[in-house]
């Protein structure tokens, strides 16, 4: 394989192997410390402009598996780790990571001291890097000069509507950067989905006459995506049930009056004790975010926290007062990573039912 | 620190000897669960015969029962000093049965004992296959369904309905090694005849074989709040079929998906949660590879080597979170030492580092056994290799196995195809070399995983070590092959041996190269923050995290995994000397790559290095922390003598138990010395007693103390000890042999040699001192002799004790008793009245275990 090499924008350069696509790519670098799930993170549209470094040493183990897609067509930007496995053993993989990847043009580099990145990363934040072939000032030069798009929810998001039918529940489901785990949690509930783009407004959906209303997870920051669709949420959590995950959570605390802060370091993995506040039972779930709801900004009329990170304090789930909408910020559906939150489903399965009753 | 439980005294089950299914994991569990109490206040009993043992080092001697861990003694505790509770967890399955005894009989509610970690409903299920698995589907867990049968007539009737191959299992077994896969009905019927005797029930159970599928392992955390996490799982790389500990195994596990992992941990927890288990909880399980359907096979609410291994592979200080919660406290209430920047128990640990554990066999010692890996364990040992790759810890965990003191792997390319084919399917303890061999010989990753069961994915990365190594042999002194070989994991000894030439040179090359080791440290945040924990491995990248630890230092070389012999007396030696240089001010560093080592704990030692003990890695660590005195063991010859060539302050301890003087034929009575300057301290006069009719000094494996002498012939053999002694120069512990001259009662000295680690522990139980603190104060200049002469030993006191070797001969299946020092796997000590102890007839090991196992 082609010596390659990781640059960031801080000066520094690591020589590795390039797998994957052969292109040239930047974007931002963060890591994700999930122990399993390499497939699930690298097809997850939350990482649309990010190259991701796995904290995991041994990649690509299991290849590529058909029930491990979170998205169909992956974007992000490129993965970084420490050594690569190309293989396709395991007997429900089809592909190899690397053909993978090429086929989806996205680079990886192996043989990197990802451990010191993440060091490096934790306490100087965000960094933009590229992976290059030759790792002198006309790279550098070009890394500096990168703008990456803020507008990553367009590019990932379906542009129009499509179903997957079933028999249960009417559920809509705005596609911020849809995970696919969100749809195998509502189809293992019967539920007959509805997928809008994220600019359909309140009237959109509500002809639909929908039981329930998903907001989906998606990239970038909540804070790009302009006040319509603040506006629509406002109007559809009055009507119908609601659940919103990841920056569907973020989007839905705007939407009743919190603010939201950037995290100094993103946060992407599943070890953080998560506290079920009206419990007071611990769970672990994948959580995957560069923004934060400010606890002391929510309206306690409006909003009640119902869910906290134990590690570094933020706010990870909201209920109305008024009305049955609720969000998590960490994934529920729980892929990759721990399935316990995967109630939730349950619950806005029962908060559709008592609406009906 | 909030209250806790009101709790004031507990009861610990020890766990014996060492044997085969455990070793010091359960001792070094018991020390640091211990530790936690005694910072709590609460009073700590502990019942154990282990004269090995360091837990009943740190415990008064009020506290201390050494007794034979049976149900009568530990019945006798409770009604004598009426502990509050009972802890059953730190003494392997004996312990629970034990437990399991004194509930079934009514002593618990008798004496008003609570049992910590399971409620008594789980108490009485463990092990109880039948009862298990009703529970286990009640809660929707997948089992084998296993049927119990008390008579083979009716085990004939249900064979059609199950079909072969099928598994025997003896319900409530009095031994750990006990499942029998049967191909037919003689293969059952031999299976039950045996199962009926093993089981306490006279009952069997028969199941479904699951041979050839995954063997994944959990372990997992809770507590009375059911809060639950993860500790780490562990994945077999040989399939079912053959012992978890006889296997390869890597953690964390790398051929399962997410899926797969998480649904294995969602049936653990659901399993803990149901069971109500306070603490630990390893479940085993039988995973599908072709539909990712899985079995619970196996639930251990109890310390196993494999608890160890988790918490050692992640840097999570399991034993110490249980010891809170065992007292009361809730998960999230558990405040770590400071050196977890977040200080909390409740952060599920990740990774960044791949472990191997590979097996270490007693066949050289026993050569008689079956040598064949089936699903009766026979490993008494094992080693860990960590990297940053699958290969690179693969390979350090070979390196480290100790086939060969020079660093070199052994070939079995004497083997024809047939054989090879042979032991491919029937493997033997030489697994990994025909493994290798067959990948040479040009089969297929494929084409072996369908013969073995075992991942192709470890085909991949076994082959993957052979490229690097034909490109070693292809490229003399290439730097950049040198590097990819440093980086995957190839040990100096190894390099050097291919390109002919020594291990300074190959060092040399690398120096000039900067092909440098960076240190990685050992936390369960993957690096998300900065903690300060002391365990670090090596690997050849970007950042190396360890500093050297600064002035007065020591470096302890640790002797890697148990094997038969004087080891685990050899791991009290370690750890009671690194408690004496941390006294005398030294910070200790420990290298080793057992995960068991009870010295590795971060109580016992300020730094701790796993990296294999072979002279490349050992130079490696004393460059970065440039130690002021290294320790090397007794038994590690070829490393000795290269490090005596390098400018170190070297000192040999344990000390080399084959210098001196030949050994002679025979050996009756031993009597100990302590030799230091003009000061010879009589510590003891012992019994030699080699049972059976050869009466050489090898079959020297119990001893009584003091001798069956009177008194003034002990007190003269002393004087004529020191005689010796003085003809010959020895300091330190010495022992001078006496024998019977010709055929006369009349004692001569026959030899004097360093005295064995085995009655090095022995003399220091009965005596009350500790002879490993002194000989390493000895070495460390610290040892005043004017204070040695005021230490009195009575070499005459009515109080008797006896020590006897304990051999894996029972679950090898082998007729070997008496055995020979070279074949012991642990030993039991008592105490009692010379009455008490009395032997009539020492060629009787019947007798010898009947005294040393009597109830009190």
């Amino acid at each position: 394989m082609a010596k390659r090499y990781l640059i960031l924008e801080d000066g520094s350069a690591y020589a590795g192997e390039g797998f994957g696509a052969g292109a040239t790519t930047s974007g931002e670098v963060i890591f994700n410390l999930n122990l399993l799930g390499y497939q699930e993170t690298i097809t997850d549209q939350i990482y649309h402009n990010q190259i991701i470094i796995f904290a995991q040493p041994a990649i690509g183990n299991v290849g590529i598996n058909h029930d491990s897609y979170e998205s169909i067509l992956p974007t992000a930007k490129g993965m970084v780790v420490r050594d690569l496995t190309n293989i396709s053993t395991n007997r429900l993989s089809k592909l190899s990571l690397d053909e993978f990847l090429r086929q989806h043009n996205i680079p990886g580099i192996s043989g990197i001291d990802t451990r010191h990145l993440i060091r490096k990363l934790r306490t100087a934040g965000p960094m933009k890097g590229s992976i290059v072939d030759v790792a002198d000032a006309h790279a550098f030069d070009q890394l500096n000069a990168t703008v990456l798009t803020n507008r990553q929810v367009d590019q990932v998001a379906t542009p129009k509507p499509y179903p997957n039918p079933d028999t249960g529940k009417n559920v809509v489901v705005i596609d911020f950067g849809l995970k696919h785990g969100i749809l195998r949690q509502l189809s293992e509930r019967r539920c007959n989905v509805t997928v809008l783009p994220w600019t359909a407004s309140a009237q959109d959906v509500l002809n639909l006459d929908p039981d329930g209303v998903l907001l989906s997870t998606g990239p970038g920051s909540p804070l790009d995506l302009g006040t319509g669709v603040l506006d629509m949420i406002r109007e559809v959590q009055a009507e119908i049930p609601l659940f919103a995950i990841g920056l569907g959570h973020e989007l839905f605390a705007l939407a009743n009056g919190a603010k939201l802060t950037p995290l100094p370091v993103e946060y992407h993995g599943s070890g953080h004790p998560i506290r079920r506040i009206i419990t007071n039972d611990i769970l672990y779930a994948t959580q995957g975010q560069g923004y934060a709801v400010v606890a002391k900004s929510i309206d306690r009329d409006r909003l009640i926290t119902t869910y906290v990170d134990l590690i570094n304090g933020t706010v990870q789930g909201l209920r109305h007062r008024d009305f049955p909408a609720f969000s998590v910020q960490f994934f529920a559906d729980g892929a990759p990573g721990p399935h316990e939150s995967r109630d939730l489903f349950d619950e806005f399965m029962e908060a559709m039912t008592s609406r009906e009753g | 620190m909030q209250s806790l439980t009101n709790l004031q005294k507990v009861l610990i089950i020890g766990s014996g000897p060492t044997e085969i299914g455990h070793e010091t994991e359960l001792d070094s569990a018991t020390v640091q669960i211990l530790t936690q109490f005694k910072k709590h206040g609460v009073r700590t009993l502990v019942i154990d015969n282990n004269p090995f043992s360091v837990a009943l080092e740190e415990i008064q001697p009020t506290n201390m029962y050494i007794q034979a861990v049976t149900t009568p003694n530990v019945r006798h505790i409770l009604e004598k000093d009426h502990p509050d509770a009972l802890i059953a967890t730190l003494g392997g399955l004996q312990g629970i049965r034990i437990a399991q005894e004194l509930l079934e009989n009514g002593d618990l509610g008798r004496y008003g004992v609570t049992l910590l970690g399971m409620p008594t409903s789980t108490l009485r299920q463990i092990n109880n296959p039948a009862d298990l698995n009703a529970t286990l589907k009640e809660i929707h867990e997948p089992v084998i369904e296993a049927q119990v049968v008390q008579t083979t007539d009716e085990a004939l009737g249900l064979v059609e309905n199950i079909g072969f191959p099928l598994i025997v299992k003896p319900v409530a077994p009095r031994v750990d090694t006990n499942r029998t896969i049967c191909e037919n009905v003689d293969d059952m019927l031999t299976a039950l005849n045996q199962g009926f005797q093993q089981s306490r029930f006279d009952q069997c159970t028969l199941e479904r074989s699951v041979v050839g599928y995954k063997e994944v392992e959990m372990v997992a955390i809770r507590d009375a709040a059911d809060t639950e996490l993860l500790i780490s799982g562990l994945e077999n790389v040989d399939p079912i079929g053959i012992h978890s500990g006889d296997s390869i195994v890597v953690t964390p596990p790398q051929t399962l998906t997410d899926r797969e992992y998480q649904d294995l941990r969602d049936a653990t927890f659901r399993i803990a949660t149901e069971f109500g288990i306070i603490g630990v909880l390893h479940v085993s399980f039988a995973l599908n590879p072709a539909n990712q359907h899985f079995y619970v096979t196996k639930l251990a609410p109890y310390f196993t080597r494999g608890v160890s291994l988790a918490a050692r592979t992640v840097g999570y200080p399991v034993s110490l979170v249980t010891g809170a919660l065992m007292l009361g406290q809730r998960l999230v209430d558990v405040k770590l030492p400071s050196q977890f920047t977040k200080q909390t128990a409740v952060m599920e640990p990740t990774s960044d580092h791949v472990t191997v554990r590979i097996p270490l066999w007693p066949f050289q010692e026993v050569p008689d056994a079956d040598q064949h890996l089936d699903t009766a364990m026979k490993a008494v040992g094992s080693t860990i290799g960590i990297g940053r790759s699958v290969e690179e810890a693969m390979l350090k965990s070979v390196r480290s196995s100790q086939f060969s003191p020079r660093d070199v792997l052994p070939s079995v390319s004497n083997l024809t195809d047939g054989e090879l084919i042979s032991q491919l399917i029937h493997p033997l303890a030489n697994r990994i070399l025909v493994l290798i061999e067959a990948l040479r010989r040009g089969y297929s990753p494929d084409e072996l995983s369908e013969l073995t069961k075992i991942d192709a994915f470890y085909f991949v990365k076994l082959q993957h070590l052979l490229t690097i190594e034909r490109q070693i042999q292809e490229h003399p002194r290439d730097v950049e092959v040198l590097q990819r070989a440093r980086y995957y994991g190839f040990g100096d000894g190894m390099i050097a041996r291919i390109w002919d030439t020594d291990t300074a040179t190959i060092r040399q090359l690398s120096a000039e190269a900067h092909i440098q080791p960076t240190y990685k440290m050992i936390e369960p945040t993957a690096g998300e923050f900065p903690e300060a924990l002391s365990g670090y491995y090596s690997t050849f990248e970007y950042e190396n995290e360890s500093r050297a630890l600064g002035d007065r230092t020591a470096l302890v070389l640790g002797r890697g995994g148990n094997q038969l012999g004087p080891n685990s007396a050899a791991e009290y030696f370690t750890t009671e000397m690194l408690k004496q240089l941390k006294r005398a001010g030294y910070h200790t560093i420990l290298m080793n790559t057992n995960p068991n080592a009870i010295g590795i704990a971060p109580e016992f030692s300020d730094k701790q290095y796993v990296d294999p003990i072979q002279l490349g890695d050992v130079l490696n660590v004393i460059q970065v922390e440039h130690p002021d005195i290294v320790i090397v063991p007794g038994n590690r010859h070829y490393l000795t003598r290269e490090l005596k060539k390098l400018d170190l302050n070297l000192h040999v301890l344990p000390p080399d138990q084959e210098t001196g003087e030949p050994a002679p034929k025979m050996a009756t009575i031993g009597v100990s010395l302590f030799v230091h300057q003009q000061q010879k301290v009589a510590v003891g006069v012992m019994d030699m007693i080699a049972p059976g009719m050869n009466k050489a000094l090898s079959q020297v494996t119990a001893f009584r103390m003091p001798a069956e002498l009177p008194k003034a012939k002990r007190n003269n053999l002393v004087e004529q000890a020191k005689q010796a002694v003085s003809e010959r120069q020895l300091t330190g512990m010495v022992q001078v042999l006496f024998a019977p001259k010709g055929d006369t009662k009349q004692l001569e000295v026959v030899g004097v040699r360093p005295t064995r680690l085995t009655e090095m522990a022995f003399l220091s139980k009965v005596t009350g001192i500790n002879w490993v603190r002194m000989l390493t104060r000895q070495h460390i200049q610290t040892l005043d002799a004017a204070e040695l002469a005021k230490i009195t030993v009575d070499i005459n006191s009515t109080r008797v004790a006896l020590m006897n070797a304990a051999f894996p001969f029972r679950q090898l299946h082998v007729l070997n008793r008496p055995g020979s020092t070279d074949q012991e796997v642990g030993a039991t000590i008592a105490f009692g009245s010379s009455e008490a102890l009395t032997l009539s007839n020492l060629s009787d090991t019947e007798e010898l275990d009947q005294i040393i196992n009597r109830t009190i």
